[in-house]
């Protein structure tokens, strides 16, 4: 399956790494090397299918396979030509069927059925249409030229901050060896103690660093990641804002209908633990404590001890 | 907490009339329902009236209460007290002649087991079928489980009771904590519990807080030793105030009271009449889903045990425990 290679002199990709395969309108490949040797003179027919070729005509075989080299190149061709687009025609019925026999032509010109008679149908459309073909071509190129105006402008901006980044780093190397360099002066001239002069340098050295970091902020915060400059009021539709009241908790209150029940935590000092089974070692392995027993039976004997009755 | 419980919102009933009523209801709901049938042999005599019905529940409520006594390992108050609880919220919306009550009685035992964290296994529950022999003991485990689910679903999945137990206990730490007044509370720990265990045997817990009925066991005990603690209910309950809380509670107290001075056993020669006319319903009409559940598995070949007895072969004698 991956063994592309050359019909005529047997070359595989597997073989030769470097082979380069070539496909030309007729659509069957040849290998670089072939084509050199059997069109030393320009021209020549297709080792198989005969069909007249010129050199020139060979392109770089891009798909697997062949043919659809071959259709990309017809495609072109044919789209020259049909160059019509969907606001030449009054509806979207016409402007559908239109495509349709677009692809009808280059269908049958890819696959070699009735060349003669659909080549004729091309020119006489070509003739046909002459104005419009050469309007629209004309549009084309205009909305060609505008697109890589605007490509270059990218590419132009994009230059342009790679330099200045490259410069600004430039720069802050050269603040930094500076610095540098002045410590060692001073190391050697003044007599003020060697560790007094570190701090003083990596104060300094730290403040430059702080100074960078700034800049470098303010040179990114001038633009989005959007493409939109900062500060620059986008219009939108106004967010609508909702109006309501703001969630206040309260406590939860819950009616036991009986006495007051005593905090679990306040058992132990007001005597109630003293009359419960205290809890052995293995008990509290788990978590229990006498608390948890006693509190739940104290719960239980007041909850609804005051229970109104029907 | 009962106070945010099922048991409040769903289980506790204003007064005893509307307790009655409802048993009626179930009576009637289920004449009406064997007369529209149009079953051979229907007609209002052969069904039991509701007193009657009355008589044979506590029958068979004592009967589970008996078994539930003799069960081994033994079982905890709090799941007798859950158990017999069932049995009360089950026939309160559902008649005698429906399901039978030997069966549910044992259903509410196994599901008050597991509910309330008392652990056996379904058979070693049925092995407390002493009289049984091992066939019958398999055959009251599978009616036990075919039928569980019945009743979790006419319980309307409401299966935490609260029992006046656990008050108890709360009462007497809280009692021997703030009210050194009484010097020997636990001495009264005995007569407490056989009155909350003659409690469970009435509507009372399907008609006040079981704080409030372990309050008056503590109550009442104390009184027939010769102890007054109404100091504790103005003193440490903070009632002195409230008068009118104070006298809420008394009333209750009273009604407790006078519903447990009302409950007598029934006679045995009402119960012997009676329950022959219940297994007559029960074999004339009674809807053998069992039967009819078992014959589905049988077709799809799930099951391929011997003919199953059908359940009027499983009589009350084999079950008897009186003689324990």
């Amino acid at each position: 399956m991956d063994d592309q290679g050359c019909p005529r002199c047997k070359t595989t990709k597997y073989r030769n790494p470097s082979l380069k395969l070539m496909v030309n309108v007729c659509g069957h490949t040849l290998c670089e090397s072939c084509v050199d040797m059997l069109f030393v003179r320009g021209s020549g027919n297709c080792v198989q299918c005969d069909t007249p070729l010129r050199k020139s005509n060979f392109r770089v075989q891009l798909f697997e396979d062949p043919a659809v080299d071959k259709e990309v190149e017809i495609r072109k061709k044919v789209l020259k030509i049909y160059n019509k687009r969907d606001v030449d025609f009054s509806n979207l019925r016409e402007y559908n069927d239109y495509l349709e026999r677009v692809e009808e032509i280059v269908y049958n010109l890819t696959n070699n059925l009735e060349v003669e008679g659909t080549k004729q149908i091309m020119e006489a459309y070509q003739r046909e249409n002459r104005d419009i073909i050469q309007k629209n071509k004309a549009k084309l190129t205009r909305e060609q030229e505008e697109l890589e105006e605007l490509l270059l402008l990218e590419q132009q901006g994009n230059e342009q901050r790679r330099l200045e980044t490259l410069q600004e780093e430039q720069r802050q190397l050269q603040a930094k060896r500076k610095s540098k360099q002045a410590l060692l002066d001073e190391l050697e001239r003044s007599h003020v103690p060697a560790t007094i002069l570190l701090a003083q340098h990596k104060d300094r050295a730290a403040q430059l660093e702080t100074q960078i970091e700034k800049q470098k902020q303010v040179v990114k915060t001038t633009i989005f990641s959007t493409g939109i400059p900062m500060g620059q009021t986008v219009s939108l539709l106004p967010v609508t804002r909702l109006e309501e009241v703001l969630y206040l908790y309260q406590p939860i209150h819950i009616h036991t209908y009986g006495p007051p029940v005593p905090e679990l935590e306040q058992l132990g000092r007001l005597g109630y633990l003293n009359h419960v089974r205290t809890a052995q070692p293995q008990d509290m392995a788990g978590g229990y404590n006498s608390g948890l027993a006693c509190h739940r039976a104290i719960q239980d004997a007041f909850s609804g001890l005051f229970h109104p009755l029907g | 907490m009962f106070h945010i419980s099922s048991q409040k919102k769903y289980w506790t009933f204003d007064n005893e009339e509307s307790l009655e009523q409802l048993r009626c209801e179930a009576n009637q709901k289920y004449r009406n329902k064997m007369l529209a049938s149009g079953k051979p042999g229907v007609s209002d005599a052969v069904f039991l009236e509701a007193h009657e019905e009355i008589v044979l529940f506590r029958h068979y409520e004592k009967r589970l209460l008996d078994f539930c006594n003799a069960f081994k390992p033994v079982m905890p108050k709090s799941v007798v007290g859950t158990a017999i609880m069932y049995f009360r919220r089950f026939y309160l919306n559902n008649s005698l002649m429906e399901y039978h009550p030997r069966t549910i009685m044992l259903i509410c035992a196994y599901l008050s087991c597991k509910v309330d964290e008392f652990n056996v296994s379904s058979t070693q529950f049925v092995g407390n079928l002493v009289q049984e022999s091992a066939a019958g003991q398999e055959r009251a485990l599978e009616q036990i489980l075919e039928y569980e689910l019945l009743l979790i679903q006419q319980l309307n999945f409401h299966l935490v009771v609260h029992t006046p137990y656990r008050p108890m206990e709360g009462l007497l730490i809280d009692i021997k904590t703030r009210y050194p007044l009484l010097e020997n509370p636990e001495s009264l720990r005995k007569s407490v519990d056989d009155f909350l265990t003659r409690a469970t045997l009435t509507d009372s817990g399907l008609l006040f807080p079981p704080s409030q009925i372990a309050m008056t066991a503590i109550l009442n005990s104390a009184s027939r030793a010769g102890l007054s603690m109404e100091s504790y209910l103005t003193e440490c309950m903070g009632l002195k105030e409230d008068k009118e809380t104070l006298l809420k509670m008394y009333d209750a107290m009273r009604r407790i009271k006078s519903l447990m001075k009302k409950y007598e056993l029934p006679k045995p020669d009402e119960v012997n009449a009676y329950k022959v006319k219940l297994e007559r319903v029960h074999a004339d009409f009674g809807t053998n889903s069992n039967t009819k559940r078992k014959r589905g598995y049988e077709d799809d070949d799930h099951v391929a045990k011997e003919p199953r007895m059908t359940e009027e072969e499983w009589t009350d004698e084999d079950l008897d425990l009186d003689d324990l």
